[in-house]
């Protein structure tokens, strides 16, 4: 797993980065401000993100929002400070952990195990909604191209469906564009 | 008023109207337990059961429907993971648990039983806030999303198809394209 870490003190950072790698870890990459965090990010494309929260130029919790806005990843903020209204932040940014300093490897490696596995569970979840939308949405666009197609030629639904498909084998579209393009052109 | 600082975490974690955040503590050791709602209590939270053991921590998620649990690994009759798992089965809610291992086996078996959040003692009241509020905000998504596929636990493939007049179904499959694109074709032969 290849995780970046975002820390300005050079000292903590080494230290994330040794505790890391001891348990066998790639660290890809090592920001020491918010904004290089996010570049980073994106540069490297990370399966996680540790981000301090105290940082010069960007914060951990506004460069966790722009890397979950661009390519959503298990982030795992840390912090000296735990202040209701820095957590509310950090929650509302997406993260997945939240840790304050200082702290153990037995507190790390717990918090990285459960953010991917409950980052994994939602994205999961996720895709399931979009493909669901997706599917009927589809679903009615070729309902109606279908209908229009035997309302034009007079044709029996089986054959409406079969021209459907046909167009979209041979054409390699998707179902969904040729019902779109019917609908668009007969209706 | 005992909760006059629910105000601000209730607003944060389910809006003003629903202040309260229902939490079972499950904990053998007398002294951790009443350690633990204290520290919950001040920081917001209603302790609104105490469990000794994990069956009695089962027992009270069914009867007291607590927000969030909280639940020691090494409990006796029943332990926490396995009380998650049944806590979780039963209805689903955010499961914070609180050990002293953090050996990769430990953490991995709490994963599996559902556990969103491990805490490794001896943890302070600094970890274990943050923590329960994440767990309780990325939990409240996690359902959402649940919801709008049919509140399943677990994914199932999603069938949908067109029906003809004549009886007929023809399955749509959705399937994801590399580039995360999705695209619709539909099974079988064509009538």
């Amino acid at each position: 797993m290849r995780v970046l870490v975002g820390e300005d003190e050079t000292l903590i950072r080494l230290d994330l980065t040794g505790m890391l790698t001891s348990v066998g870890f790639e660290v890809c990459a090592e920001a020491r401000d918010g904004v290089e965090a996010v570049e980073l990010a994106r540069s490297e494309q990370p399966d996680l993100a540790i981000l301090d929260v105290k940082m010069p130029r960007l914060d951990g919790i506004e460069s966790a929002r722009r890397i979950i806005d661009e390519r959503p990843i298990p982030i795992v903020i840390v912090s000296a400070y735990t202040e209701t209204s820095l957590v509310e932040r950090a929650t509302e940014a997406g993260v997945f952990g939240y840790l304050s300093k200082p702290f153990r490897e037995e507190d790390l490696l717990p918090a990285i195990a459960t953010a991917r596995a409950r980052f994994s569970q939602l994205v999961a979840v996720r895709e399931q909604v979009e493909t669901l939308a997706e599917a009927l949405a589809a679903r009615k666009v070729i309902e109606r191209a279908k209908g229009i197609l035997m309302a034009k030629d007079g044709l029996t639904e089986d054959v409406a469906f079969a021209r459907l498909r046909k167009a979209s084998q041979t054409s390699g579209r998707p179902l969904r564009v040729i019902a779109e393009a019917v609908v668009a052109t007969l209706s | 008023m005992a909760f006059t600082s629910l105000g601000l975490v209730g607003a944060f974690l389910f809006g003003p109207k629903e202040a309260f955040v229902n939490v079972l503590i499950a904990e053998d050791e007398a002294i951790i337990r009443l350690d633990l709602k204290e520290m919950l209590e001040q920081n917001g939270f209603h302790v609104c059961a105490e469990a000794r053991n994990g069956a009695e921590a089962v027992e009270l998620a069914r009867t007291a429907e607590p927000d969030v649990a909280l639940l020691d690994l090494r409990m006796p009759v029943l332990d926490g993971a396995e009380a998650a798992r049944r806590i979780y089965a039963e209805r689903p809610i955010p499961i914070v648990m609180l050990t002293a291992f953090s050996d990769r086996g430990s953490v991995e078996k709490a994963i599996s039983a559902g556990v969103f959040t491990y805490m490794t003692k001896p943890f302070r009241e600094t970890d274990l806030m943050p923590a329960i509020r994440l767990a309780v905000a990325r939990h409240s998504e996690l359902l959402a999303a649940r919801r709008e596929v049919g509140g399943t636990a677990s994914p199932k493939p999603i069938e949908i198809g067109l029906r003809s007049q004549s009886g007929d179904l023809w399955p749509l499959r959705v399937q994801r394209h590399a580039d995360g694109s999705l695209g619709v074709v539909v099974d079988g032969d064509s009538p």
